[in-house]
């Protein structure tokens, strides 16, 4: 019943049925703010003895009244009153506290409410506050309504949540979501200008895709050196080993033989073959040890000391992924002309086998070189890294004729 | 530079744009923008999916995200299917729900994939969670109908109950009165999935739910529903979306006729499935509904034959996603193409894959034909015996489109049935042209050259599926080294060792998880990795006992790596061997 009244009331509102307190507090319960809006002034209209003095001057349906706004700025602007009256704040402040009926007594917006985009949202308001239009219109003009950029869109979402203009807020955070999806968090941060302060630790983002970092590599081939020399020693019960220093040691080798230079590397497992220094007579690249001496020196340095920091594996390696997030992803340019002291390890295989081992592995060298592209070269500074931790063992494993599934 | 989103954009406001961010990738993007970004999102963060349940524990989920309604999780790697994982390796969703019933009182939906679940978890879920209403568990086990009854008893919220292909134990063989358990004033089922049941049903307790819940939208059946009954859950349920029938194995002319009433009054039908032993003159029976259909699964259908198929395909002309057996043979095929030009997705099954002789005439002709007459076909697994490289190539550039192809030749290693040759080509063709392909599986006869096109152009490339493939480790280096978007790898019986596992230890990090088995890798290198990458689990699976009893260069039975934020797992069984196992070098 007092639907159809209140319809009847807003195409006709000298024939409407009078309203009272309870249908006061109905109204304020409605969802739809338009129509909240319109029942409440259509009660400030009715329920003249709920409205202060001030206040009464407002309601005149029949002539073109103005609601007066003042913003933060001190600037004071007057507004059709049907149009102001669809922001819930205004009309909250009309009602309950009678002001924005005169340039004295103009209504004080939030803040977050500038000029311009008071005037962004009174458009917003005037056309929607009109009552016959088709939800396809509604649409196309928002639609319209919310190409802006980025900045003014985030002043306008603010504001319009100031105001309590809901469907005005919804409009415009589903804008600022279709912004944000789709990007990158550095794509973010600079479409909205925000910091970056979140910690490496805070930050859970996925690894860099990179594809390895030879430094960890050739420090993988050195721990398992020292590991496998500590095994044979504690085998040999003749040496004490210290466990806290052997990372230390490792730095050290490093930056020995890096320095020092000839010999041979050893790969992982212990029937590795070992490179001869004859190898490098072989090479034609251009890998000189004079280039990784110089250049190594730095990066040296920064593992060295990172070495020291907390546990020795981890935190070598940890300084060593941090290093590596500054190079971009993919190839490594490596030989195996890098070589290395070798002289303590056993060397249990025959001339043949390793004749035949070596071939293999400047045969798998030369082919994985061939895939990395140039400017990994630039990137290390002209440096060739790391030899490969090959063993000969190219037999297949055994297959067995399992169905696939 | 002026904030714009700076101190006076309220937190509210912000919380507001983000409850219409949904997609878990650009959460993820929003979380790490800035600090009160990561706090806003954390706290409004309501759904979130765990890849793997030993990538990162409850304690730390629940710290980050405080508020979640909706867990999804996932656990065995995917070869699990293919009976590759030994029983009582893990995914235990135990202590996950024990958290989460504490953390998450307002927890409203979990799904699993691949857990282990059992009858008192179940139980606690039904008990703890007030509002709960989704529960989807797909290729889980570990639990009995006992279960399935606490959550009938007591979810008095619950919309849908999905048990696709798990596998449930019957204990006490009472006819399935699980289903009485729900109370007679529940009447907001939405979803029901029951089709991996294998015990019977208690009919009238289902009429009944069936007739009460007015929104139910999707009703798979297990076999063990008539029929006969069928008609009768269909008069019941007329507005039912999607429906998986039951056995029907003789043909009567009265159930026949009844059936074609009850299903001519389903207006709203849209995807069938089921078809258990189904006998091929209750076909027409669904020949009113066919136009409408999107989704027809037949792969259980194996008593549908190539005709009657043809007949049935022809008239579903808005058919997106066709499961069939390959009893519908290339001829089946080319109708489907002519037929059906909204075809999204095709998966064509081995009716016999144990055969040594081919028993249909199905070949890669069939997909071809496909591929040439289906425009919106995009995802296809296709088992078959032959395939040569051209087919291959015309399919990859018929279908640039293609995101998902997977193709299983069954007898391993065969070449080019034309020429002979490795079918590399072929497989390149389709890295190539599928600029979008996601998902690949390889089969047939291939050399390390298919690795070195597929690191070369499968760029978007998130999971790849190898076996019986390759010549040394520098197939495996190609795509370790060139897929730059990869997620999973899972590879068995190639001959990948070492070298190029450890190359790129790095890359293992950036991906959810990598499944090796019967190929070369030794327990020192595993062992190595595992030390160099803290941030990776690695797990060799051998059931031949301790690997330090074998030579070094014995190569492991299965190694699965993952990366984790939660370290080592404490539940791993006595076949699982990590680092730690090493006592010689006296490390801890």
């Amino acid at each position: 019943m007092f639907w159809k009244a209140l319809k009847k009331s807003l195409y006709h509102p000298n024939k409407v049925k009078s309203l009272n307190k309870g249908h006061l507090l109905f109204a304020l319960s409605l969802p739809c703010f338009y129509w909240r809006c319109k029942v409440q002034f259509l009660i400030n209209l009715h329920c003249p003895c709920q409205m202060s003095e001030g206040a009464m001057a407002v309601v005149k349906p029949e002539m073109k009244s103005y609601i007066w706004l003042q913003t933060a700025d001190g600037s004071i602007q007057q507004v059709e009153e049907e149009v102001a009256m669809f922001c819930p704040m205004i009309c909250r402040e009309v009602i309950q506290t009678g002001t924005g009926s005169s340039k004295n007594y103009a209504i004080s917006l939030p803040q977050r409410v500038n000029p311009a985009i008071l005037g962004l949202i009174l458009d917003y308001c005037r056309f929607h506050q009109v009552p016959g239009r088709s939800n396809k219109e509604r649409k196309t003009f928002d639609e319209k309504f919310i190409r802006m950029d980025t900045k003014r869109l985030c002043e306008l979402t603010s504001a319009a949540d100031s105001l309590q203009l809901k469907p005005l807020v919804d409009l415009t955070s589903r804008a600022l979501a279709r912004i944000i999806e789709g990007k990158t968090p550095e794509e973010i941060r600079e479409t909205f200008h925000l910091p970056d302060d979140l910690t490496e630790e805070e930050k859970l983002e996925p690894l860099r895709n990179i594809t390895d970092d030879p430094r960890i590599r050739l420090l993988n081939r050195l721990y398992a050196r020292k590991r496998k020399e500590l095994k044979e020693r504690e085998k040999l019960k003749n040496v004490e080993v210290e466990e806290e220093r052997v990372d230390d040691r490792s730095v050290d080798d490093l930056l020995s033989f890096i320095n020092g230079g000839d010999g041979d590397t050893k790969g992982t497992r212990t029937n590795k073959n070992k490179k001869k220094n004859r190898r490098r007579k072989d090479q034609s690249k251009d890998s000189c040890l004079n280039n990784v001496n110089g250049n190594h020196n730095e990066e040296m340095h920064d593992l060295h000391s990172a070495c020291h920091d907390g546990e020795g594996n981890n935190g070598l390696l940890a300084s060593a992924s941090t290093s590596s997030k500054l190079q971009d992803s993919a190839a490594v340019t490596f030989s195996p002309k890098l070589e290395f002291d070798d002289g303590d390890m056993d060397d249990d295989l025959d001339p043949a086998m390793k004749e035949e081992l070596d071939r293999e592995v400047e045969d798998f060298a030369r082919r994985l070189n061939s895939v990395w592209p140039e400017r990994m070269q630039e990137l290390f500074q002209g440096r060739k890294l790391v030899p490969i931790s090959l063993n000969g063992n190219s037999s297949m494993s055994r297959y067995t004729s399992l169905d696939q599934r | 530079m002026k904030m714009m989103m700076g101190s006076s954009f309220p937190e509210e406001v912000l919380e507001h744009v983000f409850s219409f961010i949904e997609r878990d990738k650009d959460r993820n993007a929003i979380s790490t923008v800035c600090q009160s970004w990561y706090e806003i999102e954390r706290w409004s963060r309501r759904r979130v999916f765990v890849g793997n349940c030993y990538a990162v524990s409850p304690a730390i989920l629940i710290k980050r995200f405080p508020d979640v309604r909706c867990l999804e999780l996932k656990g065995k790697p995917h070869f699990a299917d293919f009976n590759l994982v030994p029983e009582g390796w893990g995914a235990y969703v135990a202590p996950w729900i024990a958290a989460a019933s504490s953390a998450y009182p307002w927890l409203e939906e979990i799904r699993l994939k691949r857990m282990v679940i059992s009858d008192d978890t179940l139980e606690l879920i039904s008990k703890s969670f007030k509002n709960f209403k989704v529960l989807v568990l797909s290729s889980c086990e570990g639990f009995s109908t006992e279960g399935l009854a606490a959550i009938a008893a007591n979810c008095r919220n619950l919309r849908e109950l999905d048990l696709r292909e798990s596998e449930v134990e019957d204990l006490n063989q009472s006819s399935g009165h699980w289903l009485s358990h729900f109370p007679d004033n529940y009447t907001s089922l939405v979803s029901l999935n029951i089709a991996c049941l294998n015990s019977e049903v208690n009919f009238t307790a289902l009429e009944r739910l069936v007739g009460r819940c007015p929104n139910l939208r999707n009703l798979r059946l297990n076999r063990a529903v008539p029929l006969d009954k069928l008609a009768i859950l269909l008069r019941r349920a007329p507005q039912l979306v999607e429906l998986g029938t039951g056995e029907a194995s003789d043909l009567r002319p009265d159930v026949f006729s009844n059936l074609l009433g009850a299903f001519s009054g389903c207006k709203e039908l849209k995807s069938l499935s089921g078809f258990w032993e189904v006998a091929p003159g209750y076909l027409p029976g669904v020949y009113p509904i066919c136009p409408r259909l999107t989704s027809l699964n037949l792969s259980y259908a194996t008593t549908i034959q190539s005709s009657d198929l043809i007949k049935l395909v022809s008239q579903c002309q808005n058919l997106q996603k066709l499961w069939v057996l390959d009893y519908i043979e290339d001829l089946g095929l080319e109708v489907l193409a002519a037929s059906c030009k909204d075809l999204r997705e095709l998966r064509v099954f081995p009716s016999e894959p144990y055969g040594v002789e081919p028993n249909v005439l199905l070949t890669e002709q069939g997909l071809v034909s496909v591929s040439e007459g289906c425009p919106k076909l995009h995802s296809v697994l296709y088992f078959c015996r032959q395939m040569s490289n051209d087919a291959l190539r015309t399919i990859a550039r018929n279908r640039p489109n293609m995101t998902r192809f997977r193709l299983c030749i069954i007898e391993p290693r065969t070449p080019d049935y034309r020429t002979l040759q490795s079918l590399d080509g072929g497989f390149g063709a389709i890295v190539e042209h599928c600029k979008d392909l996601r998902r690949l599986s390889l089969s047939g006869l291939l050399t390390d050259r298919v690795f070195e096109y597929i690191g070369t152009y499968g760029k978007k490339l998130e999971m790849l599926s190898v076996a019986f493939a390759g010549d040394s480790d520098l197939g495996l280096h190609h795509v370790l080294s060139g897929c730059e978007n990869l997620r999973k790898l899972e590879i068995r019986d190639c001959p990948f060792g070492d070298k190029a596992l450890l190359a790129n230890a790095a890359k293992l990090e950036t991906m959810r998880s990598l499944w090796m088995s019967s190929c070369s890798v030794s327990f020192g290198a595993c062992k190595l990795l595992g030390q160099k990458m803290p941030m990776l689990n690695v797990e060799v699976i051998d059931e031949r006992g301790p690997p330090d009893s074998r030579p070094e260069s014995c190569p492991v039975e299965k190694l699965y790596v993952y990366r984790t934020v939660s370290g080592p797992r404490f539940d791993m069984p006595g076949f699982v061997w990590t680092k730690d196992e090493d006592s010689a070098l006296g490390l801890s």
